[in-house]
């Protein structure tokens, strides 16, 4: 059919049913399988992808963080650190600091990285000597107690 | 919407477009409008009142009026990247014409879809990016059991 | 910015390192399980399981490992062969004497996580009964780990001076007699 028109195009475009699949297929034109083309398959296969799009929203947040603290643990240990020690410490200096950040300053500034986890053991000897209770401090070391928790 | 079925990119800018200078990118602008039509009274409104104050405002674009005998009055903007844009403005008021064609002459003309990151950065890292052998004491030594041959 | 262009970068950091491990007198799930995080690349700052980052190791001595308890007695390695009676279930002395490799071949295989990138790592994992190596390998070696157990000495690699020295734990009375 051809039409010379707008106006004609548009009366002739029929009824709202070919518009309607085509909204759902737009959705689908990525999947595999007859999926991809046939409305009936189709409309099952993005209303379960709509489903898991909205899980998946949520579960993001959680699978991101594990992947980020399997790095700063990966990290740490680098350092002779174990992961919770690092971050314990860490948040007893009070440095706010999360743990995205954290991960991005492995990979991409590891001697910033270092430098936190060298704050972190210092802290981590401190505590030590604090819970010895003789009065003595391990030498050289910058940061006091602090009591935020 | 899910995360693959829709169109997605990264955040970029047109060859870093004001780090130093800042270029208009759009290029050229055409007004189509009706002379008598009613749904093109705000386009007439506009193109009377403020299309030459943008055009002053705005030297590197080139701005186009045709009237042409239409129902549906529209602007099409083309980017310096080669993408055009049409919107209609069918029974727009001025201020809202104005306030679309300012839009339209601030847009980069890159795709409007999905950004994935909202931040991007083209020096990730100042220090050098990690690799195996960053925190690991340099040694040259054989490693092994030829270790204890050697000695 | 730093010194390496940007595809030398790429290769720095997606580097293949090979670790060597000794695994002479040591529990083999000790072992396993050093040599799972390195396959996986689970100790580079880089990590992500689809990224394909993880490392070579290298095992030698795999004839010497060191079971605790009675594991090489009742420790039940068991498989089946698929036929009408085929289940097959041999103790970990038998599996030992049979293959030195497998007892710690099928520890790394248990740690790896179970999807289809486990044959991959398996075949970075190189196993050696012996502390002879292919020159090969011996060229790629980046580092050896630390064993995970110290070696008990025996009785008789301990000087008189340090025998003498160690503290009596009875005064033995002067009619006893030592066997």
């Amino acid at each position: 059919m051809v039409f010379l028109t707008l106006s004609c195009w548009i009366r002739n475009r029929g009824p709202d049913r070919y518009w309607k699949v085509q909204e759902v297929l737009k959705n689908a034109r990525h999947f595999r399988g007859r999926k991809n083309r046939c409305y009936s398959l189709a409309v099952r296969a993005v209303r379960r992808a709509f489903v898991y799009a909205t899980k998946a929203r949520k579960a993001k947040r959680r699978s991101m963080r594990t992947l980020w603290i399997s790095r700063i643990a990966a990290a740490s240990r680098e350092h002779g650190m174990k992961y919770p020690v690092l971050i314990s410490n860490l948040v007893k200096s009070s440095v706010q600091v999360n743990r995205r950040v954290l991960s991005d300053l492995a990979v991409t500034e590891p001697r910033s990285f270092l430098s936190l986890a060298k704050l972190a053991r210092a802290r981590q000897q401190e505590g030590f000597c604090a819970a010895l209770g003789n009065g003595k401090e391990p030498p050289g070391v910058f940061s006091r107690i602090v009591q935020l928790q | 919407m899910t995360a693959r079925g829709t169109p997605s990119r990264f955040l970029k800018n047109v060859l870093q477009n004001g780090v130093g200078r800042y270029v208009c990118q759009l290029k050229r602008m055409s007004l189509i409008f009706s002379k008598n039509g009613q749904s093109s009274l705000g386009a007439r409104n506009f193109i009377e009142e403020g299309v030459v104050d943008f055009a002053k405002k705005n030297p590197g674009t080139v701005v186009y009026v045709s009237p042409q005998p239409c129902r549906i009055p529209k602007i099409v903007a083309e980017y310096l990247n080669g993408s055009v844009r049409e919107e209609i403005i069918t029974n727009k008021t001025k201020q809202e014409i104005s306030e679309l064609v300012t839009k339209l002459s601030d847009q980069s003309g890159l795709d409007i879809i999905r950004i994935r990151k909202p931040f991007h950065t083209n020096s990730p890292s100042i220090q050098g990016q990690w690799h195996p052998f960053v925190n690991r004491p340099p040694s040259t030594d054989p490693i092994g059991p030829q270790k204890s041959q050697n000695q | 910015m730093s010194s390496f262009s940007r595809s030398a970068q790429q290769w720095a950091t997606f580097a293949r390192s090979w670790y060597l491990i000794d695994a002479k007198m040591q529990p083999p799930g000790k072992i396993a399980a050093m040599c799972s995080i390195r396959l996986q690349g689970k100790h580079k700052p880089i990590y992500h399981p689809l990224s394909d980052c993880g490392d070579h190791v290298v095992v030698m001595n795999t004839r010497q490992i060191a079971f605790s308890g009675n594991k090489w007695e009742q420790k039940v390695y068991s498989s089946h062969t698929g036929y009408p009676g085929g289940f097959k279930q041999v103790t970990a002395t038998q599996l030992h004497l049979k293959d030195p490799k497998a007892i710690i071949k099928l520890a790394v295989y248990g740690k790896l996580p179970k999807n289809l990138t486990r044959r991959t790592m398996m075949q970075r994992l190189h196993l050696f009964p012996d502390d002879v190596l292919p020159e090969e390998i011996l060229k790629n070696l980046t580092e050896e780990l630390p064993q995970p157990r110290e070696i008990p000495r025996k009785l008789s690699e301990y000087t008189q001076e340090e025998r003498d020295a160690f503290p009596m734990l009875w005064t033995p009375p002067e009619d006893y007699r030592m066997k």
